[in-house]
């Protein structure tokens, strides 16, 4: 029977297209700015005779003759209805949506108009981030959204940002909000060793249609359990009906550190360092003299003192190229998109590249008016290739870090002799000295640069299948099966002749990480308008989710001969490395109420229980739940006065309960007892200290805001408070060391945090004439987060960065992460020594030349009773969370040509600046120009003590000190491009649809009175304790690329 | 509407509802063991015991940096690198409480004293044989025992500071496994040593006299290595009679010297065979394996900081100008053996008793050797008789002729003597982590060395500060006077 009916609709159909009088409507649609909208659908109403546009914007399309009205729809532009008449040539201008009630939004396990959405979601346009010259989408989403913090740690490639959606969201799990692509939860985070591996740069940025941030309970409860630190949806692109469209996408670009700090030159060093040995009472012995002792400069073959300016060693301008191929298309039962992608990044530092080859092929199939099929296939070869950066989390102190050796690395020595050879020093694994007799430290970055390399590969398959069947009017049941397979090769060769690879007599080392993760979703979604007034929509659904990892690998040491740096050459011994094993289990049931009344006053409710395997038996199971109000008021007829003015009227609020188990290991809660060696016998061990009353942590978020448009939506605000409440934090409760618990920690849902703040967005459409148009957007949150509860009777936490300094504290009633200092005030202009204050306020100075028993003195010269430390002298400087962060997004059009200018900005807080402790220490390290300025005679205010040779107190190397915690405001051009557009006569006759050209660069300026490299930077990565360190990490990268857009 | 298509959500309801699995929900780690298996069996037992000996060998601990630390406090060593990371600071004296050598070896020495606690208390309850658990407890007591034995060197006063009365360590004896007290006081130096003794008294007569192999004999707790360490403590206390008590009980009355029960503990004829591969003599009454396997780990293993490169990193050279041991051709002629051990690369001279590369071939770190046994009692003979005691002398020079038969010590005094004696230790035990013990159980100031001062008894610096975790998580828990 239906076979019969489609066929006979199917020659009705025919009939009306043969005999009807067709006519064919032209015209160009644009966005509000007058950019020529590509891919929009134009379709006669009520029928299913359509086209999209062309890359130029103008579509032609032949109607029948009783068509009557054209719809013009897109995602991210408003959909318009234009009435036919008489018309034959059309200019329509759609509203962007991003400003527009009508605007579709994707939420968890579904869709919603904006103007029904009563939770808090952020939209950022694929298109924002397409021609970014990134690693990976994330790192482009700096400033773009209010509630949404994006932190790049530094310049090394491919390195994960810290995302904080509405601040930091836990202690000891992850606060990177979970990442969902095309609705299955996908694999985010580090996964290289020493060559840095964001696993979302797997995820070619130009396929991305929208990424949409969810905030607020009401929006986040539906993912449960994973949400607390907020929800990232990624939908990538669909094609749309119409002929196949081809776009091209490519760019070059080059890339250069930028805000070194100029280091003293060879002679400068030299001297600075004969003084210190002079202040210390041991001055330099000229050789042959003993003791040798001293710093003396050296000559090159042409005769000139050498002065090596170690960044030259160590940074490069890198070459990058990026091509981006996309065919998409389809017809009214069909659509596809298909693209391929390429991209070879250099970064900054030599040997540090980024290649990745991608693919993706999405589909949707409407079988018949009941049953739609549908999936996507992504294959993804990224690699990774870094030397030791030193840059990544637990690499700040390494000797080998090439963050720290151009800074550390004394300028009176070269790379290289002058016969060619290393300068390198094989008794103590050092750089040579040259005619310095006192001992030089650290490596030749040289050596290690070229000879060692690191790499991280990943091969990735995301692909997932669905199907929908209409059971009922109304009622549509889906499933969704996902799967998302990463697998990862982590190399290294380190050389046996100098640096880290000397203790191995030579080392390489190959490990290969498997993560696997089925998802399964099934969802039963009725929609169902009751009489004029009411609408209801329910959803029911089940997911499961099971993830599997393991690595396995080893190190093979003692090389054979020099020739061999692959695994498979010769080697003398081979050790296990990289292994581990385990796997997690999620089960959840969920259901989501959405009511309307007259589109006026909106409800949404939902809730939702999941068991989580990792959590301990009789806690595996949370119950989590989000209800949300909404009021329309400017539909009211109180309001239709004022609606010339203020056109639209929101207010929303929204409760509800979350959880987060992200980054819970999969068998946290057991104790356990492991296997090692003792020599050659096997041993057994207590290993984990575990915790059966081990369970979710929970966060209330309460939400209230509004949502105005005014002037026809030429200005659009919306404001919105918000309080996450978040408890049961899991923390690793500090055992006393004396204990003797395994690592000193015990799992343990003890604390309590709160962030509450404002977002604030303005977007504004300033100029819009034909020719030139101005839109600017405005964002800025602010945060106030508080540390409520801690384990073990609120004790402190300190967070080590890189296992040594621990200038960050978890304190009640602080921020957290704050810093945690000695004070200090100044240097004494009697004597050069820096002050230091006991935290009874009581001023002591340092003497490093005195004897060990009396070098710490009150400042009238009597011997102080102790030394200052952190432990008994330590106070909370500040926040290291910004308080404040924001983004300006101005884009400028006049005819072809456009400018966009994204400045991003933060403060509010401070940033320990750690690197600027070893600039100023008085070992053989180097040090910065600033230093000229030390204390020399009595009387003589400055800023740098007396130099006395192996000072590391004075400076804040042994001593966290406040001298060294500065302010972290900043304002910094994240992104300006200036783009022209060829005009379409000129294009179509190059037999092209659209061409534009565009030059850009990436971090063109800073605005900030921070003095280190740059106060947007994290050594700790994505520790949640440890925000805004920075110790001897690289600068921030600027690149400047220039690009083409074409369409065909 | 057509009824077919319901099948469909049925069906896939069904099958869900069949895959949401319970045993999915409890997976079972595939490698470790839950406490309820931990002590089940014989093997699981003998590697629970294992896991103390390796917990004690810690590379932060006595299998490594404990003993640079002790060493390159005194004055036969000098600093090449300057990095804060590899004891610098416990060379100089500028140690704090968050000093990473001040926390780390805390935390390793408790991680192993709680290891024994937690063996201790699960062997008691192990269904093996009963003779097997009465060794195997005793020796977990016997390497609680050094474990604090060793912390007590470090982080409180000497036992001469006022007759062990000044602040020792908090003694923990029952197994921490869980959430509990974070809170504990710490006892006097007089009680750690009370309960030090304890320990090795109830190791002695429950730890085997010997075990199968020679391996095992140097590898594990014997009788003689029980009675050996209660010599080098009683030494400590300056307990002398009590040196001579036990050390008799292994030490003939006249040479040869070889222990009459037990291993037959004796000096090697040479002193280059006792580090060398394969560590195993009966000289060595009690040392730490390694193997490729079991690394001492980064920047932990002695050769690290002894070897220059590339066996080493070369962190400490020996000092061989002024009061370093080895610019003393008058009490350590160049005729002496153990001088083999002092390579000279470059302008500087460095210790070679561990050449190889603690990362890829690690030596084998001493605990105690019966040369020191024979120190020990020849020094506590001379203390507790006067003029030249004929065996004390003939214990010293037991020493020193298996290295220079050129030589033979005959000191004229009692003074002389001991002085001798406390020379050959330098000399005899270089690197091998005595040298603390030696300055501080006399009370002596630690001399001067390159740019350091001499450092008196009465300063603070001359012992550790408690580190700060402890000081944040235990709130019972006193620091040291001065920091």
């Amino acid at each position: 029977m239906r076979k019969l009916l489609l066929l006979l609709g199917v020659m009705l159909l025919s009939l009306q297209l043969l005999f009807a009088q067709n006519r064919t409507l032209s015209g160009t649609v644009t966005d509000d700015r007058g950019n020529p909208l590509p891919n929009v659908s134009v379709q006669v109403k009520g029928s299913s005779t359509g086209t999209v546009t062309g890359n130029d914007g103008t579509f032609s399309l032949s109607v029948p003759s009783n068509a009557r009205t054209l719809v013009f729809s897109s995602v991210g532009q408003a959909s318009q209805e234009q009435a036919i008449g008489n018309n034959s040539s059309f200019r329509v201008s759609l509203q962007s949506a991003d400003r527009s009630l009508d605007e579709v939004v994707v939420v968890g396990y579904g869709t919603q108009r904006r103007r029904e959405v009563t939770g808090s979601v952020a939209r950022i346009n694929g298109a924002a981030i397409k021609d970014v010259p990134v690693q990976s989408f994330d790192q482009a989403l700096s400033g773009r959204a209010a509630g949404v913090s994006v932190t790049i740690p530094n310049g090394v490639l491919n390195n994960p940002p810290v995302i904080r959606v509405r601040g930091v969201n836990s202690i000891s799990l992850s606060s990177f909000p979970l990442v969902v692509v095309d609705g299955v939860p996908v694999f985010s985070g580090q996964a290289g060793g020493t060559a840095s591996n964001n696993v979302l740069g797997d995820i070619n940025p130009a396929d991305i249609e929208s990424m949409e941030v969810l905030k607020d309970a009401a929006a986040t409860a539906i993912y449960g359990s994973r949400a607390a630190a907020g929800v990232l949806l990624i939908t990538t692109k669909k094609g749309r009906q119409g002929r196949a469209r081809v776009n091209y996408d490519t760019w070059v670009g080059w890339t250069k550190a930028y805000n070194l700090i100029d280091m003293l030159n060879g002679q400068e060093y030299t001297d600075i360092k004969n003084e210190g040995l002079t202040n210390l009472g041991t001055p330099p012995v000229p050789a042959p003299d003993l003791p040798a002792r001293g710093f003396f400069t050296s000559t090159d073959a042409s005769g000139r003192v050498i002065s090596t300016n170690w960044y030259d060693e160590v940074y490069r301008t890198g070459f990058s190229q990026n091509h981006s191929l996309t065919v998409s298309g389809g017809n009214e039962k069909t659509t596809y998109f298909f693209s391929g992608a390429f991209t070879d990044q250099e970064g900054m530092l030599k040997k540090n590249d980024f290649q990745r080859v991608s693919t993706r092929f999405n589909v949707d199939h409407k079988v018949n008016n009941w049953f739609n099929v549908g999936g996507s296939i992504n294959y993804t070869n990224s690699d990774n290739r870094a030397p030791n950066t030193g840059s990544l989390p637990g690499q700040a102190f390494g000797i080998a870090g090439l963050g720290r050796l151009p800074i550390v690395l004394a300028p009176n020595v070269a790379p290289r002799n002058a016969d060619g050879s290393y300068n390198i020093n094989t008794v103590t694994n050092t750089i040579g000295q040259g005619n310095n007799r006192t001992a030089l430290s650290f490596y030749n970055p040289a050596y290690i640069l070229n000879e060692n390399k690191f790499s991280s590969e990943n091969d990735r398959v995301l692909a997932n299948v669905f199907g929908s069947v209409k059971i009922l009017n109304g009622l549509t049941f889906r499933t969704v099966y996902g799967i998302d397979n990463l697998s990862v090769v982590n190399k290294e060769y380190q050389a046996a002749l100098h640096g880290d690879g000397v203790q191995f007599g030579g080392l390489v080392q190959n490990s290969q990480q498997t993560y696997r993760r089925w998802n399964w979703q099934n969802l039963l979604q009725f929609d169902r308008t009751l009489g004029s007034n009411h609408t209801v929509g329910v959803l029911l659904g089940n997911e499961q989710q099971s993830t599997f990892q393991e690595g396995w690998g080893a190190s093979r040491r003692q090389q054979a001969d020099p020739f061999y740096d692959e695994y498979q050459g010769g080697w003398n011994q081979i050790v296990p490395a990289g292994n581990f094993l385990g796997e997690n289990y999620l089960v959840s049931f969920f259901g989501r109420v959405n009511y309307d009344y007259k589109k006026k006053y909106l409800l949404s409710i939902n809730g939702r229980r999941d068991g989580y395997s990792a959590f301990a038996p009789g806690k595996k199971y949370g119950n989590f739940y989000g209800g949300s109000v909404g009021w329309l008021i400017s539909d009211e007829n109180f309001f239709q006065g004022i609606k010339g003015t203020v056109n639209n009227l929101k207010l929303r609020a929204s409760y509800g309960l979350v959880g987060n188990n992200q980054g819970l290991g999969d068998f946290a809660y057991i104790s356990a007892y492991n296997s090692g060696l003792y020599g050659e016998a096997a041993t057994l061990f207590f290993n984990q200290a575990g915790n059966s009353n081990l369970t979710w942590e929970t966060s209330k978020k309460l939400d209230v805001g509004f949502e105005a448009g005014f002037l026809n939506n030429r200005l659009n605000l919306d404001v919105t408070y918000f309080n996450n409440d978040i408890d049961n934090l899991i923390l690793d409760d500090p055992q006393a060391p004396s204990r003797g618990i395994p690592g000193s920690v015990i799992a343990n849902n003890v604390g309590r945090m709160v962030n509450k703040g404002l977002e604030l967005t303005l977007n504004a459409s300033i100029i819009r004439n034909r020719d030139f148009t101005w839109n600017s957007s405005f964002n800025i949150t602010t945060l106030d987060n508080e540390v409520k509860a801690l384990a073990a009777g609120n004790s402190d936490i300190f967070i080590a960065t890189s296992g040594l300094e621990r200038p960050s504290i978890i304190r009640v009633g602080e921020s957290i992460g704050s810093f945690y200092a000695v004070r200090t005030n100044g240097v004494n202009p009697a004597n050069g020594q820096r002050i230091f204050v006991y935290r009874d306020g009581r001023q002591v100075q340092y003497n490093h030349a005195a004897p060990a028993a009396s070098r710490w003195t009150f400042l009238d010269g009597t011997v102080a009773p102790r030394g200052a430390d952190q432990a008994s002298d330590g106070v909370v400087i500040g926040p290291a969370l910004p308080k404040w962060t924001g983004g300006f997004d101005n884009s400028f059009k006049y005819k072809g040509f456009d400018l966009n200018v994204l400045v991003f900005f933060s403060g509010g807080n401070y940033v320990y600046n750690g690197t600027k402790a070893g600039i100023r220490d008085q070992r053989n390290w180097n040090s910065s120009k600033e230093v000229l300025n030390r204390w020399t005679r009595a009387g003589q205010v400055t800023n740098i003590p007396r130099v006395v040779f192996g000072d590391n107190v004075s400076n804040g190397s042994a001593i966290i000190i406040q001298e060294n915690v500065e302010k972290g405001d900043f304002a910094k051009i994240r992104n300006i491009a200036l783009g022209y557009t060829l005009p379409q006569s000129l294009s179509s006759r190059l037999g092209l649809s659209s061409v534009r050209f565009y030059a850009a660069a990436q971090n063109a300026f800073t605005f900030t009175n921070y003095t280190g490299f740059d106060p947007e930077v994290s050594a700790n990565g994505n520790a949640n304790g440890g925000p805004s360190v920075d110790r001897n990490s690289v600068p921030q990268a600027r690149t400047i690329n220039v690009g083409l857009n074409v369409g065909f | 509407m057509n009824i077919k298509k319901l099948y469909i959500p049925l069906l896939a309801a069904g099958m869900l509802l069949g895959a949401c699995s319970k045993e999915k929900l409890e997976p079972v780690p595939q490698t470790s063991l839950p406490p309820s298996e931990a002590f089940t069996t014989a093997t699981r037992a003998l590697q629970q015991l294992n896991g103390v000996y390796s917990a004690f060998k810690n590379g932060q601990f006595a299998g490594g940096r404990v003993l640079v630390y002790q060493d390159v406090r005194g004055e036969d060593f000098l600093n090449l690198t300057n990095n804060g990371v590899t004891a610098f600071l416990t060379w100089n004296f500028t140690v704090t409480p968050t000093a990473n050598e001040v926390q780390n070896a805390w935390s390793a020495g408790y991680a192993a004293i709680n290891r024994a606690n937690v063996v201790i208390d699960g062997l008691a309850n192990s269904p093996i044989d009963a003779a097997v658990r009465t060794a195997y407890i005793g020796e977990a007591k016997a390497l609680r025992a050094l474990s604090y034995f060793t912390l007590l060197q470090l982080y409180a006063r000497p036992y001469a500071d006022g007759n062990g009365s000044q602040l020792g360590l908090p003694l923990r004896l029952q197994a921490e496994t869980n959430i509990g007290s974070q809170d504990l006081a710490r006892s006097t130096v007089a009680e750690v040593y009370t309960q030090i003794l304890k320990d090795l008294n109830e190791a002695e007569p429950a730890v085997l006299q010997t075990h199968a192999n020679p391996t095992l004999n140097a590898t594990r707790i014997h009788r003689n290595t029980v009675i050996a360490l209660k010599t080098r403590v009683y030494l400590a206390m300056g307990r002398y009679a009590d040196v001579i008590t036990e050390a008799n009980k292994i030490v003939p009355a006249s040479a040869p010297f070889v222990a009459a029960s037990g291993v037959p503990n004796q000096l090697l004829p040479s002193i280059a065979t006792v580090f060398a591969p394969p560590y195993v003599n009966n000289e060595v009454m009690f040392t730490l394996p390694f193997t490729t396997l079991d690394l001492p780990g980064t920047q932990n293993g002695l050769g690290h900081y002894y070897n220059p490169g590339p066996n080493g990193n070369g962190d400490f050279t020996l000092n061989t100008t002024g009061n370093g041991i080895v610019a003393n051709t008058t009490a350590w002629p160049t005729t002496d053996a153990r001088r083999a051990f002092n390579i000279a690369s470059g302008t500087s001279t460095f210790l070679r008793k561990w050449p190889n590369n603690p990362g890829s071939a690690p030596d084998w770190t001493p605990v105690i050797r019966y040369a020191e046994v024979l120190l020990n009692l020849s020094e506590a003979i001379a203390r507790t008789t006067s003029g030249v005691d004929a065996r004390s002398l003939a214990l010293l020079n037991a020493v020193r002729r298996r290295s220079d038969a050129t030589v033979t010590l005959a000191p004229a005094t009692n003074a002389d003597l001991i002085s001798a004696i406390l020379t050959e230790r330098r000399i005899e035990f270089l690197g091998e982590g005595l040298r603390t013990m030696d300055i501080t159980r006399l009370l002596q100031p630690f001399p001067a060395k390159g740019s350091v001062s001499a450092l008196p008894a009465t300063a603070p610096q001359y012992i550790w500060p408690i580190p700060n975790p402890e000081l944040i998580t235990n709130k019972a828990i006193t620091q040291n006077t001065g920091y």
